[in-house]
């Protein structure tokens, strides 16, 4: 009985922690991101460069600030993308709360990726989530 | 003092007086950079195909409209205009395209001939900043 019972509770839990997970800001469905520069297999000579960040159908708004079709810019460098909850802030999820557009990075000589996703006023990735495709750069 | 001298001081007075009155009551960051990525200055396109236009911006932020956020604005972009005057609200007519929603490129479609585009930043009241953020006035063709 008390293993029907937790299982119930366990059921009941699931039930209501998955729409809460999926329930994002929403975003436009025609809404996309886009790395405008660098290009896919770009050799980066000195591992300096800024990223321009494109984003159609859907506007930059800093951190903080709820209003509809907005969110602001993060910027994953040589990880993988993952939509659930908030995006962590390290050296690899670089945050643009500010509503900036462009970011200036450096990185060492290797092989290296770049993505965006987008995050709304919480950095929660949005519903559906808006990101890029993920791009490969090689620093000699 | 003779009446030109007069005018002369006046004129002073006038300049010393306004010059505070020459840049809206926002700051912008003295590095902001502004800039049109895409299309570039020189360029001919072709008639009845819209272009996209991209907004650069470094140093600065993007926010929408009405939101008050230090070191952010929005984009205008002007087409075929002067800058207006930096202490005014930005106007909003076929010439002057706001962009109060974040945006940060647009699709434009211009009738055949040559033509200017400039961008210019403004506050969360439209209002260009102090000291005005504006990109490089490019001319394309369309033919």
């Amino acid at each position: 009985m008390f293993r029907e019972i937790s299982l119930a509770a366990l059921a009941t839990a699931s039930l209501t922690l998955a729409p809460a997970a999926a329930a994002g800001t929403p975003s436009p469905p025609n809404a996309e991101a886009y790395i405008i520069w660098p290009p896919d297999g770009a050799v980066i000579a000195g591992g300096k460069l800024w990223v321009r960040m494109g984003l159609r159908n859907m506007g930059v708004c800093p951190k903080g600030v709820e209003l509809p079709n907005v969110g602001h810019h993060h910027l994953l460098i040589d990880t993988e993308l993952s939509t659930d909850g908030q995006i962590p802030s390290d050296r690899n999820h670089l945050h643009f709360g500010a509503g900036e557009t462009e970011a200036r990075i450096e990185l060492p000589p290797g092989k290296h990726t770049l993505q965006m996703l987008l995050g709304d006023h919480n950095h929660i990735p949005h519903d559906p989530p808006v990101h890029s495709r993920k791009i490969t750069i090689t620093v000699p | 003092m003779d009446k030109r001298m007069y005018q002369l001081v006046a004129a002073a007075a006038v300049l010393l007086f306004a010059d505070p009155a020459l840049a809206g009551p926002t700051k912008a960051p003295r590095d902001a950079y502004l800039y049109i990525g895409w299309p570039n200055d020189g360029q001919v396109l072709p008639a009845g195909k819209p272009f996209r236009v991209w907004f650069g911006l470094r140093n600065m932020g993007v926010a929408p409209k009405d939101v008050k956020f230090p070191n952010t604005g929005h984009h205008h972009l002007l087409i075929d205009t002067e800058l207006p005057p930096a202490e005014e609200g930005i106007p909003s007519d076929r010439n002057h395209l706001h962009f109060g929603s974040g945006e940060t490129e647009t699709m434009v479609e211009l009738p055949p001939g040559r033509h200017t585009l400039q961008l210019l930043m403004g506050d969360d009241k439209h209002i260009p900043h102090d000291p005005p953020v504006s990109s490089r006035k490019i001319t394309i063709t369309i033919r």
